[in-house]
């Protein structure tokens, strides 16, 4: 038994010390900490749907239609944020709509960072007619309006949440292989790659143990803006009638509902507008402070 | 100039080949027959369906299909509409004029203020005016635009009640539409307040498509502005004795231009996906509605035109945005990357 610190335990602190640096960095945001902030309580909110809400999601409660929120006139506290006009509780809806962009968000920031690394990757270590195949597959998929292809991609699946879900990540793929290869190319003319390569490493050793988490900190950044992106598009689909279907309280959807009452009963779309908005802004300013603290480089660009 | 121009199509032809692959494939990967669907309701007899199998070519092996296709698209033939029965081609032109004056004027309101917005910020850089900016063009970047529209829509035309609420033009108004730009053709038209009606009607539309870009292009043009303006040749040009407006306009603007440009030219792809929502949301007869209304409508040759048309105006105008690179910075155009 020694008193010095074995490698795995100087491996672990000197994680904890890159960890602390970034949080030191991070900290400096303000914007950072309040999206933060919002997006921790919106998650304790989906987490506990099941505990905090005062209603069914799906129950029409036929007594009380269009009941407006309870600041406005002819609001009442049993339903705070009022009701939809098959009278079901707005509130309710808007707590189980939150696991919804959290779902959403998840699965296809997952798909895109697990496809556009793998792809990114390929494509940087066989260049030549590989990685022409590859690049040229995504400059197909960015020619078109992203919402278009992925309209079009649901019209072929079928209108439903999971496919809404493939479609987006089919159409954000592209951004983060060109991102995996830009870094990774630049990355394989350092030194200690070529070491490793001399030492005998093999192919997947360099790309995944070697190349990748030093290209990991844009990636980070991709991966939280796509999130919001993918919560607004999932939204834009589920709007156009093309994502989650009814009754499903997703929020986008709860909008689409709402549309025929906007002149009459405008507070019924100003709740779920207000909580995307939020939402998405909340995800983009910690984005930004992910990117202050990750790229020194690019902060003093930024701010 | 030339050659570069030259290089840039040459590496276009395979993506070209591929969207048309993509849309090629879009009708074969949907569900259903697509002649049970022109069929509609009532269904065919089998020796009537055979007849149209053959007529379109769909009992031919895949590869042929796809040559046929090709040629036909080489020779301007996009198929017809399911629906109407017209041809893809002619509808698009008809419709196209609705979206680009759409566009053009969502792109105009977005320059025009984000652009100055953004550069005053960089010049005053930490000011209330800086920070403001930068929290209202963060939100407006957030913002989704569907819900944009119908706020606006609340306002404007419920609330206040100044602008109407869907279309380009009153139903009031008959005048032939020789142009198919409202604002030009309403002018043209002897109608009394026509062209008064066409802006009150483009105006929250435009407003609305307009505002995401313009938060992108204040954010975009105050960094840009701000790596120019912290370079050594700006110093030199202050230290000459050029007045402050000189040295941001002809010295840091200029160079600060490039990935301004590449943002502007990124934004057409963004303006045509928002002029979707857009113009389903304010019933525009455009080009964005007509290809949601067709999706739903399964009007698939429509579509299949239609996702080509689209790509091509993408890749024109990506095109033309690397040409204005070699027009504002040699550099690119001699390295030719």
């Amino acid at each position: 038994m020694s008193v010095e610190s074995t490698p795995n335990q100087n491996q672990q602190s000197a994680l904890m010390a890159v960890l602390a640096s970034f949080w030191f960095e991070f900290r400096q945001n303000k914007g950072a900490l309040y999206g933060l902030v919002f997006i921790g309580i919106l998650a304790f909110v989906a987490i506990f749907a099941d505990l905090i809400t005062p209603y069914d999601p799906v129950e029409q409660y036929r007594d009380v239609l269009k009941m407006p929120p309870v600041w406005a006139e002819g609001g009442s506290w049993t339903h705070i944020f009022g009701t939809d006009a098959l009278g079901r509780d707005q509130l309710s809806r808007m707590i189980y709509g939150s696991r919804y962009s959290f779902y959403i968000g998840s699965i296809v920031i997952f798909f895109c960072l697990t496809i556009g690394i793998v792809l990114g990757l390929i494509a940087a270590f066989n260049r030549g007619f590989i990685e022409n195949l590859i690049m040229r597959l995504m400059d197909i998929i960015l020619a078109f309006p992203s919402l278009l292809m992925a309209l079009a991609l649901v019209a072929i699946l079928g209108p439903s949440l999971e496919n809404a879900m493939i479609a987006i990540a089919v159409v954000f793929i592209p951004h983060f292989v060109r991102l995996t290869r830009a870094q990774a190319l630049s990355e394989l003319g350092k030194d200690y790659v070529s070491s490793s390569k001399s030492m005998g490493a093999s192919t997947w050793r360099l790309m995944f143990i070697n190349v990748l988490p030093n290209c990991m900190a844009p990636l980070i950044v991709q991966a939280t803006m796509s999130f919001s992106s993918a919560i607004l598009d999932a939204a834009a689909l589920g709007f156009l009638g093309m994502g989650a279907q009814p009754p499903s309280p997703e929020w986008g959807t709860m909008l689409a509902d709402s549309r025929q009452y906007i002149l009459s009963d405008p507070w019924m779309m100003g709740i779920p507008g207000l909580a995307i908005l939020f939402t998405v802004l909340s995800i983009n300013l910690i984005g930004d402070g992910l990117r202050d603290a990750l790229d020194p480089k690019m902060k003093t660009a930024k701010s | 100039m030339f050659s570069f121009l030259f290089r840039r199509v040459l590496v276009l032809i395979p993506t070209y080949i591929g969207i048309t692959l993509a849309a090629f494939a879009f009708i074969h990967v949907i569900p259903g027959d697509p002649i049970l669907i022109m069929a509609g309701e009532r269904g065919l007899p089998p020796e009537k369906y055979a007849e149209l199998m053959h007529a379109f070519g769909y009992d031919q092996p895949l590869w042929k299909q796809y040559l046929d296709y090709i040629g036909q698209l080489l020779q301007g033939d996009f198929g017809n509409s399911f629906v109407t029965g017209r041809p893809v081609l002619e509808e698009f032109f008809e419709l196209f004029p609705a979206t680009l004056e759409l566009s053009f004027f969502a792109l105009f309101f977005a320059l025009l203020i984000g652009i100055p917005a953004g550069i005053y910020a960089a010049v005053r850089r930490g000011t209330i005016f800086d920070h403001s900016l930068m929290t209202i063009s963060l939100t407006g970047f957030s913002m989704p635009l569907f819900w944009w529209a119908l706020l606006l829509i609340v306002f404007f035309s419920g609330y206040l009640g100044w602008t109407p609420v869907s279309g380009r033009i009153s139903a009031l108004y008959f005048f032939d539409t020789p142009t198919g730009f409202m604002l030009i053709d309403s002018l043209l038209s002897d109608e009394e307040g026509a062209f008064k009606s066409a802006v009150m009607h483009l105006i929250l539309p435009a407003v609305a498509l307009g505002t995401i870009p313009m938060a992108t292009f204040a954010r975009q043009s105050r960094s840009a502005m701000l790596e120019t303006l912290s370079e050594d040749f700006i110093k030199t040009a202050r230290a000459k004795g050029l007045s402050p407006f000189k040295v941001t306009m002809a010295h840091a603007f200029r160079n600060a231009l490039i990935p301004i440009v590449t943002v502007i030219g990124l934004s057409v792809g963004v303006l045509l996906g928002g002029a979707i929502l857009t113009e389903t949301i304010f019933s525009w007869p455009g080009i964005g509605k007509w290809m949601v209304d067709s999706i739903f409508r399964r009007d698939y040759p429509v579509v299949q035109g239609g996702l080509i048309l689209i790509a091509t105006i993408v890749i024109i105008v990506n095109l033309t945005v690397d040409m204005l690179y070699g027009i504002i910075d040699p550099r690119i155009r001699k390295k030719g990357h």
